[in-house]
């Protein structure tokens, strides 16, 4: 059986790179990338737990993650290059369109 | 012999991750996070989740990552680029310090709250349910247990689709 806090470890590792990659990253496209990077860890931890209490209810939740992932994927993308048609212009500091 | 593999999967996806967020291409950083999602799957298989990690392949570096690159032709990267303003030191190092900030925060609260030994691990049956017919005892949580939360996750992809029906198709003005 493999070592929890290790995979726990990783997981907030990979979470932590992508926090910064969103802060360190002017590009939208990179930063939603960063995004999808922690959801994956916040997965990674999900199913390493699933595995150490042997209960399949994690997994389930992964399942559901992933989709819901994929719907907010396609969302995003498509709000940003809406965006990118109408201002001609990709800076995540000068956007303010969407500020209600 | 898992144990290897495991760390040779994680130092992988650690090293891709980090080569996502410092490298200077679009194109470049969808590449690199196409081989995370492939490491990340391969650690699911080893964590008794061959079916997340079989989804983890099809659908996110598969279906969503096609959908990235898509939005990144779309978007020419390269004139992207000339958009975008120069990166200033200033910000990088204060990034990278809120990053390692928020690394040590995450294993200072880890000691507080002691989840991994709150509660008692596996018996060894209900290891073995996990790993030995993954699919079918998946599929019987999922469809019993949690079918009001899978229908919704349905409608969820539902919506997304006629929102961006609508985003595409509206008179741009």
């Amino acid at each position: 059986m493999l070592n929890i806090d290790l995979s726990l470890t990783l997981a907030t590792l990979i979470f932590c790179i992508g926090a910064t990659g969103v802060l360190v990253r002017r590009d939208p496209l990179v930063m939603f990338i960063c995004i999808e990077m922690m959801f994956n860890a916040a997965n990674l931890a999900l199913v390493a737990l699933a595995n150490h209490f042997g209960r399949i209810e994690g997994q389930v939740m992964v399942f559901l993650v992933i989709a819901v992932a994929a719907a907010e994927v396609a969302v995003g993308l498509a709000i940003i290059i809406a965006i990118f048609r109408t201002e001609k212009d990709v800076d995540v500091d000068t956007i303010s369109t969407m500020k209600g | 012999m898992n144990e290897i593999l495991f760390d040779l999967c994680a130092a992988l996806a650690l090293i891709t991750a980090l080569a996502v967020v410092f490298t200077k291409r679009t194109q470049y950083a969808a590449l690199f996070f196409v081989s995370h999602l492939m490491a990340i799957a391969a650690i699911y298989a080893l964590l008794n989740a061959p079916v997340l990690a079989a989804l983890q392949v099809m659908v996110y570096a598969g279906a969503v990552m096609v959908v990235f690159v898509f939005a990144i032709m779309i978007l020419d990267a390269d004139e992207l680029e000339k958009l975008m303003p120069a990166q200033e030191g200033k910000t990088f190092i204060v990034a990278g310090v809120l990053g390692l900030a928020l690394i040590g925060a995450f294993f200072g609260f880890s000691n507080h709250f002691d989840v991994t030994h709150a509660l008692a691990p596996a018996a060894a049956a209900n290891a073995t349910l996990l790993s030995v017919d993954n699919m079918a005892s998946l599929a019987r949580v999922l469809y019993r247990d949690y079918l009001f939360p899978f229908e919704m996750t349905g409608v969820l992809l539902l919506v997304a689709v006629v929102g961006i029906m609508v985003m595409a198709k509206r008179k741009l003005d």
